[in-house]
Parts: C-alpha cells; structure tokens; sequence
C-alpha cells in the first residue's frame, strides 16, 4: 500500500471526503441491513469503487477487506473454456464479465447463477445475501444485459447486485429500471485540492495550494490520477514548487501532437500519418472513444468559432458509427478526414475573403 | 488434317515423327470410309425415294433443288385454303388469323406462281412445313419452321396430310405461268389448274374427286377419311420397316459410328432425334469423336497420344516400330528446321524437354518412364475429352473414377486395382483398361499416397526381384502396373499432389485458340440453324476466357430460349456463361484502382469528377464490372483492408479532400454493415459488401498502374494490441486483490501507468545502499514496496549487441511509450540492479513472513508450545538418523569393499578415508573413527546418490542478510 492512492483510500462511508450528502443518504440506505440492486455510475476517478466497498463494510463490517483471487473457469456451451478472474471476499464476490469478451453471457449466467443459488448456511451471524459486483457493465454485451435482467429478479432473496459502469447508456433500460441507480460525479476542483491537501499533511509534505489547483485542474478532476500526479511531482521534485512541471500521461501528449498535426495540414498524405498515429493509440490500448473524445476537444479549442457546431455534429455522428461497428480505425479517420475537408473549406474561404 | 498435311510438306522426316498419329489418322480413314458404306447403304434403301427422303439424307446441293420445287408445292396448299374456305366458318377465322400473321403474300385471290424474289424466299422457308406433313415420321427439318406454322393454324387446316399434299401439287387457280398446264372444272363450278409435272407417281387430283363427293354421305365414315387412314397405315408401315433395315444394317458396325453417324445426321437432316436432342446437352452431342476433332491444343495432344503409345509394348505386345536414333532424329529436324533452334539449344524449351520424356528409354518392363500422365488446365479445355478419345483411339477400354465416385482410400484402392489388373473377359469391348482419375485435385490426400504406393511399392520390389523369379511375382496379389493411367487436374498445385507431381508426366493444358473455338462454335449454330456471326462468337470466346463448355452452354440457353438469332449486344448483355472467376486479390485491387485501358481519352480531369464525364453508361459498366469481381472474389475482409491500406497512397487529385471523406464513410458503412451481419447472423445483407469496391473504384480509380501492397496494417495493429494487452493483463494477475480491485485494464494503461512509470524512477545515488540516509533508504523502500504490490521487476537481459540492462517485467514500458515522444528518464544500469536485487530480496521476505504467519501462530505461549514440541519433534527424529546411520556405518564396516579411486584402481585401504572425512568435516576432524563423529556434531551429512543437497541446515533469511 505504498502508492498514496491506496495507503489514503477511505475505508468508511464516514470517512470520505466529498459528496457527504451521498455519503449519508448511502449510510442510512444499509442501515436497516438490506438494499436494493445498485447501479453505480460515474466517470473513472471519481470514487466508485470506494463508495461501493465503504457500503459492503458498512453492511458487513470489516471481512469484506479479506480479499483474495479466485480464479473460475467456465466451459461455454460451444466447450470453450474461459478463464476469468474474480476476486471475493467471503460476503461478496467482484467479477469482470467484459474480461470474457463474447462469452460475457456466458460467465453472467453461470458464475452468478452459482453465487446466487448457493444459501448461506448461517443466517443469523451473517446477511441473508450475498452481494455481486459487476464491474465495467456498459462494455457487457447486449446479450449478457438481457441474461442479466432475470438473474436480477430471481434471485432476490439470495443475492444482490451492484453494477459499476461509466455511462448508463450503454446499459439497457430494463436493468436500469431494476437498479436504484447512484451517480457518482467527479469531485470539484477544491475538493481534488482539499484531498490533495490532506494527503500531503499525512505524508508531513507542503504542498502549494497553486500547485495543487493546477493538479486538479491537469488531472482533470479525477482523483486517482491527481493523487499519482502529486506523488510523482513529490518524486521528481522536494519540496514543491509552486510551477513544478507537473508529468502527464504519454498518451494524452500523443494525442494532442496528432491534433496538432491535423490542424497544421489537410491532405491526403497528412491523414496518412495521422492514421498511423491512431493506430499507434489504439494499439497502446486507449479506447477509441476517448481517443475521439480528446481530439475533439483538442481540435475545437484549434478552430474557429463558426466551425465549432458543424466539428461537434460530426464528432457526435462518427461516434455513433463507432459504437455500431467494429473497426474503429476507419470511423476515427472518417472523422479526421471530415473535418480536414471542413478546416480547409474554411480555411480557403477566408483566404479569400481576406483578399477581396 | 489440313494440318498434318502441311507439316507433311515441310517435314521430311514427318513419318518418324508422327507415326502414331498417322496410325490414328489411318484408323480414323477407315471407320469413316465404312461410315460412308454406311450412309450410302441408308440412301439406297429400298423405300421408294421420295424428294424429302432425298433431302433427309443428302446434303446442301440436293436441298437446293428441293428449295425449287416449293413454289410449286406451296401454291396448292395456298389453293387448298381458299378452297375450305368457302364451307366451313370457323376455318375462314383461322384463316383470318393466318393473314392478321401476315402468312401469305399469297393468299390474296390472284395468286401466281412467284415472281419477286421476296416471295421465293418465304415459300423457301415455309417449304418444309409440308415435308412435315408429308413424312409425319420425319418432323420438320427445323423447329422453327413447325412453329411458325403452328401459330398460323396451318395444321388444323391439314386433316388429312397426306391426301392434300397430294393434291396439292399441281393444282393453281390461275393458269401458271410457266410451263404446261391442264384446265380442271369440278361440279361446283371451280376451275383449276394443274400443272403438268414429270413427277407421274403422285396420284393427279385426289383432291378434285373429294370435293366431287363433298355433299354426299353414304359412309358413316367418309370415304375420304378411310383413305386416307389406309394410306397412313401403309405409310407408317414402309418407314418402320425401313427404320428396321437401317437398324439392321447399322448393327453390323462398330456402335461408335452408329452414335456418330446418328449424331451426324440428327444434326445435318434434323431428322429423328429433334425431341431427343432437345434434352441433351449440346456440350456432350457436340464433343469430338475422334482425334482430329479435337480443340485444345495440337501439341499437348501429340504428347499425350505418344506417351499412351509407348504404352504399347506392354499392354499389345507391339513391339516399338523401330525408328532412327533419337538424336539423329533431333539434328536433323535442327538442321532442316531452322537456325534458331540450333542457337537455342543449350537451353531447352519446354516442349523439347517434353519430348525428351516421351524418347526416353522404357523401364525394365517395357513401361515408359512415368506411369501416369497428369493433365492440368482450367476448366473447360477440353482434358477430359482428350483423355477419353486418345485412350480410345490407342484402343483402350476407358475406366473412369471421377470426383462423384466415392474416393476413400479402401475404394480407391480397390477401383485402381479392377481396373488394372482386371480385363473383361465378356462383351464386346475386349479391350485393355485405360485408367482415368479425373478431378485428381480434390482426391484425398490418402488416396492419392495409395496411386503412389501403386506405382512405387512394385517398382521397389521389382528392384529387388527382378532377377529372381519373375513368376512368383506374378502370383502376388499385387502385381506390376501394367496399364496406363492418366489423371486430370484443375489445380496443379495442390498440396496433397505434390508427391505424385515429381512421379507424373506433366501435361498443361494452354488456352484454346479463340479462332478454333469460334469456328467450332459456328459449325455448331449453323447446325441449330442458329444465326450468330464470328465475331459474335468471338465476343462470346473472350467473354467466357475461351472455356468451350460454357460457350456451348450459353448456346445452347440461349437457343433454348428460343433466341435464334445471336448478336454482339446479346452476349455481352447476358450474364449466362460466366464463370465464378477467381482472380487473385492483387489484380482485384489493381482493377479498382484502374481505369480500364481503352477508355484513355476522358482521363486526366480530377478522378472523382471522372465519372460525370465518362457517360452513365460507360461507369455503370465499369461499375457492374467491379461489381461482378468482387463478389466472385469472396474475400470481403481483406479486399477491403487492403482498400483501405492503399486507398490514400493513390495518386488523388482531391484538394477538398471531399472524395477521401466520402471513402472512408464508405468504409465505415461496410464496417457497420460487417458488424450487423455478424452480430445478427443476418447474412442476407452481404451482398452490399460488393458496393465498396465499386465505390472505390469510383472515386479513386486512375490511368496510372497502382502500386498496391498487402495491407499489413490491421494485423499489426492487431498483434501489437495483442502484445499490450498480454504484458497489462500479466501485471495485473499478481497483484494483490487489495489493489486489483480498485484497477482495471483500462484505467491501468490511462491513467495508472504512465505515472506509476514516473514514480518508480526517483533520483537515486548510485551509491551501496548502506551509504543512503534514512530518508533515501525510506524512498528506497517505497519504491521496492510499490513495485512489488504492482508486480514489478526488473529483468536483466541482453541486447543484441551484448550489452547487458534492466528491463521491466513485465515490460509495459513499451505500453505507455509513444514514439515520438521524448523518452522518458532511465534510471542508471546499476540504480536498476540494486532495484533489482532489493526488490528480489523483499519477495523472499515477504513470501517468508507470509508462511511464518500462517505455519506458527503469533502469541509467546503458543511459541513456546512449539518449541518444546519441536524438541520432541526432534529428538525422536535424531534418534532416528543416529540409527540409521548407525546401521549405514555398521553395515560399511561388515562390508569392507576393496575401494576404488575415480579411476576404478584399487587405492590402499587404510590412511585415505580417514582424510577425506577430515577434510570435508571440520569439526569432527579430530574424532578419527567414523562411528563416533556419528551424531556427536549437529553438522552431519549423508551422500546421497544424484543429490547435491547433502548438507541439511535450515538457514533463515534473516540470517544471511
């Protein structure tokens, strides 16, 4: 537990830093010792995860910090055997199903159909229930959504679910119906700092409130990756100084080069290259949507006010396509494509109007 | 054999060198001499002839004269008409209906004899109609003549054929206007005319002396009706009997003529077989008897004609016609050749290695070289009718097994053995087998490895036996192969016939001349009386890349269809006759991205623009083309990868860049409709895959030829993601649950390592560790902490160049490095082995306190437990060893073995082994017996066979650090 992300992690619903209201209203749904399905949702660095645990140790008490990793095989009926690991405590089990790619259905109707059937033997000592959390649901397939949506009633009295996922979008309206759905925003810009502050008093550190902002402000708002920030200026650099530079991820440097290189030039031969930097991205494992979701901001702060709609509209629409298909390679290039012929149209129509 | 006879000129020593052929050649003379016995017997049947009779078995000369007959023939029946019309009503609308069809020019009253060519011809064409109900044994000539008579309602008119044909012969209305003509007035008051004819045998006006009994009807049944069924009886009667001399006749000859000849006059007269060969294919009714009819290519027929004759030795018993030394042969063909060849003649030409094969000496059983010929073409050449008529003019009973046989191993075996080794005894086909394994290229590779074993397992037994007896061998079950097979490919190159490749006389078919196949295929359509002309044919040749089967195929649809007449737009309209042509994905791209050749002139403005200026029709051509392309080509994926690998690296005229975007929305169009399909199993929606190309075709095809690569980018892509998913997927195994939880893959590579790289990389002095102050040591050891929770290590490896670093393991440096970007700070060579070696080190005392956690409880009092347990443990078991070894020693005493050195020399006994126990136990050196240092020290050893652990102590970590 030596990174700062972990060491200062909350362990209680007391004991978190921000969004107290939820915080309450969490605590006082588990304290009758029962909840409903949950569908825990919000941008990644916001707290989920730790929400999710402080409520099962609210429930259970401190056991459910007792993990260990089990690794389950299941055999599809195709006789493909998958391997997937989950990790559980002895109150509840942590699954990944989108691990399993295709055969996510698979592992939803089995592993959780096992954990849900199975009865606990000591009801008195321990909740009538066990609780099952999915994690990543909006990557599960439509076919293992709806494979859930029976599981989620049937098994009621046995078993609880807690679904963690990004967006609701991607989930089907009929889980999200089943779900007491709990949005977890990202922190504002005072609390990353206040967090960072905190820390950084436990470590016997001075951290500069400017410094901290520009954290706050670079990590864009997501806690886990302004906490690795901080740790990593505190490794480059004691004591802070209030312009430390502070290290950003790789990728998101790529990427604004590769918006740049799109804006400086609009042919064929550019968009070649730029391919080969979206290849270079997808290949590093960076979801095509947020590599999406990066140049069009990149791209939008580049370009002209009146451009700003028509580049959104497009975005928006080749997204769309994106999800639908399967190469997000060519969508990603359509929209480049697209909006160098829009920034060049644009351009030259200027470059005329500038002359005459 | 216009073609022999030519060479036969230029040749002198022709004779040598075609012998066999000319052998053929001779056969095939006399069978047709004895056809022609055959047809002249036919036309001297003893039915009287009549004219029609005359043109059934004659040919174009005689039909001439026929042709000018039919004026005369025609005009009574146009008479006869006219004739019925005055009694009966309906008949006048059927008449009506001939004349809405525009049947006559004649059936206006003042009918004459024709005089304007026009007329003539009609008449000419209408003739046989008459002939038809004449002969009703004979059906028309044509259809196509019956058809239109039917449709005019001529037939209904024709109760009694043969009665009004008769009369119809000579009677006009008008006075003709040439020749003799005889004044006729019946009861009612109508005049004919008839012509006086040389033809006396017709009966002169049976007609006249029925329309003399018209309005009487003492018969229940006309007179006229009686007559005419007598006549037709006797009729019926002379052409069955005259059926049953040809028959007769025709029986005594060879069963091959009879098919042919009827094949001949089915398709010269029409006669007979028009039903029967209406359900026939025409490919199998117009296939070459004999060797002069065939179409592929003369030279690769010689060779195989020559190979099957060398053949003959064995099978016949001929021996080989003595002929000149081959290599007098070969220079004087040079010298009377040309010069060219001789300047040539270090290398040789593939044709002349060829030969060589087939002068090459026979084996010791008189077999040539290669016992099997494999043929190998594209389908449609004609290698099965080769086959088939070379084995049966080499006079071999043919067997074949082809790809509809069942071709398991057993039954392969079994079919190749009847076939080879067995000759039917009964019928008429005496002859030797000639085995033909057609459709080879789909055999399994198990049946093929059999006809191997067939031709190797007895040559390798013949070498050993050769010598020894020659007749046992015979009585074994498997005997030598002593008959030829061939064996027809379309696929040369398939894997499971590389074995037989090297062991087979090698035959590839070349294309068939256009021009032979187009004259063949208007003999063809002249026989159907179809009308095509050559270059129609032609057209129809390139269109199905000069496969004969589906040129005649098409033909034959079409004639089918009843379209009589073939014209340019016909063929290259029609979508019959096309091949699923496979064409490889190379000249797949190369034909998107180019435009066709000969549309030269509207090149050079923008390519997208191109099409507008091309015409509609033009680019829906070209369209359609790709199109057909494409989807014969199959391999969507990859066609479309390879698109767009290339498409950008077209010369593009395209400053708006519009044409790109409309590509690339064309690509993820495809892309969604791929995923749709295959996530809905909903197939039906492929066939809109083909539309890309032709997209692309569209929009970036240029003049010049593109340079096209393999698109490679998707699967490295892919491999690479692979790569990266596999090191993340490493890394996040071994990390503790505690922390898994919280991590997925994807904020692991987003967010997580990046910076985690940066953290584990602090400032460190290169120094000995114990130098470090107490705030470095305690970085020291978080950095030792976090690289351990999240599974981290450096790996020294080496680098091709021999130099030895640290890389992570597992390496996702490679995971967050972009290239490009500056790389990020190293720490130094010896920074990462003391890394290294720290984090190695804190492992093992993790691992260690972990087990002591879980072996001995924590509390004191529990300790204590175990100690004086342990010293119970022990005990017992010290006694143990002491005994054992107690046992061991006593056992080494009793036994004194002469010992040996390494070496395996006796050494003397006494003084060494008491040193060697000195030097290797320190401790008990003093004690000189061996019994008594026995379990006096706590360090003892034991030599154990194999083991190198023979010094047992336990050694805690902490103790060595």
């Amino acid at each position: 537990m030596s990174l700062w992300v972990d060491k200062y992690r909350p362990t209680s619903l007391v004991k978190l830093d921000y969004h107290k209201d939820q915080a309450n209203h969490l605590k006082n749904l588990v304290q009758c010792g029962d909840f409903p399905h949950l569908l825990v949702y919000g941008p990644p660095g916001a707290g989920k995860k730790t929400r999710i645990m402080c409520l099962l140790r609210e429930l259970y008490g401190p056991g459910v910090e007792k993990l260990r990793i089990e690794h389950q095989s299941i055999t599809t009926p195709s006789r493909k055997k998958l391997e997937i690991n989950t990790i559980a405590s002895n109150y509840h089990l942590e699954v990944n199903p989108s691990d399993a790619g295709n055969s996510d259905r698979v592992v939803i109707q089995e592993l959780i159909k096992t954990v849900a059937q199975s009865q606990q033997i000591q009801s008195s000592a321990q909740r009538e229930f066990k609780v099952v959390l999915l994690t990543e649901v909006d990557r599960l397939t439509k076919d293992a959504q709806h494979a859930l949506r029976r599981t989620m009633e049937k098994y009621m009295s046995t078993c609880r679910l807690i679904l963690c996922c990004n967006s609701t979008s991607k989930v089907i309206s009929p889980i999200r119906s089943r779900c007491l759905a709990v949005r977890v925003p990202l922190p504002s810009v005072e609390e990353v700092c206040s967090v960072l502050a905190g820390v950084c008093k436990k470590e016997g550190l001075l951290l500069p409130p400017e410094l901290a902002r520009q954290i706050a402000e670079k990590s864009g708002r997501n806690l886990r990756k302004a906490l690795l920030m901080c740790e990593a200026c505190r490794v480059q650099q004691y004591p802070f100084s209030p312009d430390q530079d502070i290290p950003v991820t790789d990728w998101e440097v790529y990427l604004r080069e590769t918006a740049n290189a799109i804006v400086s030039q609009q042919s064929p031969q550019r968009l070649l290259e730029v391919r080969a930097r979206l290849y270079e991205l997808l290949t590093h494992c960076i979801p095509p949507d947020v590599i999406m979701k990066g140049l069009v901001t990149e791209l939008l702060s580049n370009c002209d006010g009146h451009l700003k709609a028509e580049v959104v509209q497009m975005a928006a629409y080749y997204e769309h396509r994106l999800q639908l298909g399967n190469k997000a390679i060519y969508h990603l290039e359509a929209f480049v494509a697209k909006f160098m012929a829009i920034y060049k149209k644009f351009m030259e129509d200027g470059l005329d109007n500038f002359m005459f | 054999m216009d073609e022999y006879d030519e060479m036969y000129g230029i040749e002198d020593d022709f004779e040598q060198q075609f012998a066999d052929e000319l052998e053929v050649m001779a056969q095939i003379d006399r069978e047709h001499s004895s056809c022609a016995k055959v047809s002249e017997f036919r036309n001297k049947k003893p039915i009287p002839q009549t004219f029609e009779e005359a043109i059934v078995s004659g040919d174009v000369p005689s039909r001439k004269s026929v042709n000018k007959e039919h004026p005369e023939s025609i005009s009574p029946l146009v008479y006869e008409e006219e004739e019925e019309s005055l009694t009966p009503k309906p008949k006048k609308r059927r008449q009506d209906v001939a004349k809405k069809l525009q049947f006559g020019v004649e059936h206006t009253d003042d009918i004459s004899p024709p005089s304007s060519p026009e007329v003539y011809n009609r008449r000419v064409r209408d003739g046989p109609a008459v002939f038809l109900s004449l002969s009703p044994d004979r059906p028309a000539a044509t259809k196509i003549t019956t058809n239109v008579l039917d449709i005019s309602g001529l037939t209904a008119l024709q109760e009694s054929p043969r009665r009004v044909t008769a009369a119809r012969r000579h009677a006009q209305k008008r006075p003709p206007a040439i020749g003799d003509f005889i004044t006729v007035t019946d009861s009612m008051g109508n005049r004919v005319y008839l012509n006086k004819k040389e033809d006396e045998e017709k009966a002169p006006d049976p007609r006249a002396f029925r329309n003399s009994l018209n309005g009487l009807g003492l018969l229940a049944v006309p007179i006229e009706v009686l007559k005419e069924q007598i006549t037709e009886r006797r009729h019926r009667q002379v052409v069955e009997e005259s059926q049953r001399l040809t028959e007769l006749m025709n029986s005594g000859i060879d069963p091959d003529h009879i098919a042919e000849e009827q094949a001949d006059s089915g398709v010269d007269g029409g006669s007979g077989e028009d039903e029967g060969s209406s359900s026939r294919l025409w490919v199998d009714q117009f296939s070459p008897q004999n060797y002069t009819d065939l179409l592929s290519d003369d030279f690769t027929n010689r060779c195989l004609l020559k190979w099957l004759k060398l053949w003959d030795t064995v099978v016949f018993g001929r021996e080989r016609k003595p002929r000149p030394a081959p290599a007098d042969v070969r220079s004087n063909f040079t010298n009377a050749q040309n010069q060219n060849q001789n300047q040539s003649q270090r290398f040789k030409t593939k044709s002349q290695i060829t030969e060589e094969i087939l002068e090459a000496e026979l084996d010791q059983y008189k077999r040539p070289k290669f016992k099997v010929a494999l043929l190998s073409g594209p389908p449609g050449l004609g290698k099965t009718t080769l086959a088939h008529i070379i084995a049966k003019h080499a006079g071999y009973n043919v067997v074949e097994i082809n790809a509809s046989d069942d071709r398991s191993a057993e039954l392969f075996q079994k079919r190749i053995d009847t076939a080879t080794q067995m000759k039917s005894v009964l019928g008429a086909n005496e002859k030797p087998n000639c085995l033909i394994i057609d459709e080879i290229d789909g055999a399994p590779a198990a049946a093929i490895n059999i006809l191997l074993a067939t031709l190797n397992r007895k040559d390798s037994r013949d070498g050993e036996e050769a010598g020894v007896n020659a007749l046992k061998k015979k009585k074994k079950k498997q005997s030598v192969l002593l008959r030829p097979i061939i064996c027809i490919c379309n696929d040369l190159y398939v894997p499971a016939l590389r074995p037989l490749r090297q062991q087979a006389f090698l035959l590839a078919f070349p294309q068939t001349l256009p021009s032979r196949l187009a004259q063949r295929l208007s003999e063809i359509t002249r026989r159907q009386g179809m009308k095509a002309d050559t270059g129609t044919l032609m057209a129809l040749c390139e269109k199905t890349d000069n496969d004969i089967r589906s040129c005649i195929n098409t033909l034959q649809f079409l004639h089918r269809r009843g379209q009589k007449h073939l014209d340019q737009r016909s063929v290259s309209s029609m979508c019959v006759g096309l091949k699923d042509q496979n064409k490889g994905l190379f000249s797949v791209w190369q034909e998107i991205f180019q435009l066709p050749r000969l549309k030269r002139k509207r090149i050079g403005g923008d390519s997208f623009g191109g099409f507008d200026e091309a015409g509609p029709k033009d680019g829906a051509q070209r369209i359609q083309h790709i199109l057909h392309l494409v989807s014969s080509t199959g391999e969507h994926e990859k066609l479309t990868q390879g698109l767009y690998d290339n498409f950008l690296s077209m010369k593009l005229k395209d400053p708006g860049m519009l044409g790109v975007c409309t590509g690339l929305d064309w690509l993820c169009f495809s892309d969604v409709l791929n995923e749709f399909v295959l996530h809905g199993q909903n197939y039906s929606l492929m066939r809109y895959f083909p539309f890309l190309p032709a997209a692309f075709h569209h929009l970036f095809a240029a003049n010049s030829v593109p340079r096209i690569n393999y698109p490679h980018s998707h699967y490295e892509a892919f491999t690479k993601t692979q790569h990266t998913k596999n090191a993340l997927i490493a890394m996040l195994n071994d990390i503790p649950p505690a922390i898994q939880s919280r991590v997925c893959m994807s904020s692991l590579c987003m967010d997580i390592l990046s910076l985690l790289l940066e953290l584990i990389s602090p400032k460190l002095r290169p120094v000995n560790p114990q130098l470090y102050s107490t705030r470095e040591k305690q970085q020291l050891y978080d950095l030792i902490d976090t690289m351990i929770n999240y599974n981290l290590t450096y790996r020294q490896d080496r680098t091709p160049e021999g130099q030895y670093t640290y890389v992570l393991e597992p390496n996702v440096e490679d995971v967050v490095h972009f290239p490009g970007l500056p790389p990020r700070r190293q720490l130094t060579y010896q920074v990462k082995q003391l890394i290294a070696r720290e984090t190695e080190l804190e492992r093992m005392r993790r691992v260690e306190r972990a087990q002591q956690k879980r072996n001995p409880p924590k509390t004191e009092a529990v300790n204590k437990i175990q100690e004086e347990k342990k010293t119970e443990v022990k005990k017992p078991t010290s006694r143990n060893h002491q005994q054992r070894l107690e046992n061991i020693v006593k056992q080494t005493v009793v036994e004194t073995r002469p010992e040996l050195d390494f070496f395996g020399r006796a050494i003397a006994p006494k003084e060494k082994p008491m040193i060697t126990t000195t030097g290797e136990d320190g401790k008990a050196g003093e004690v000189v017996h061996i019994g008594k240092a026995v379990g006096n020290s706590d360090v003892w050893f034991r030599f154990n066979e194999g083991v190198s652990n023979a010094v047992r102590r336990n050694v805690y970590i902490r103790e060595l650090l």
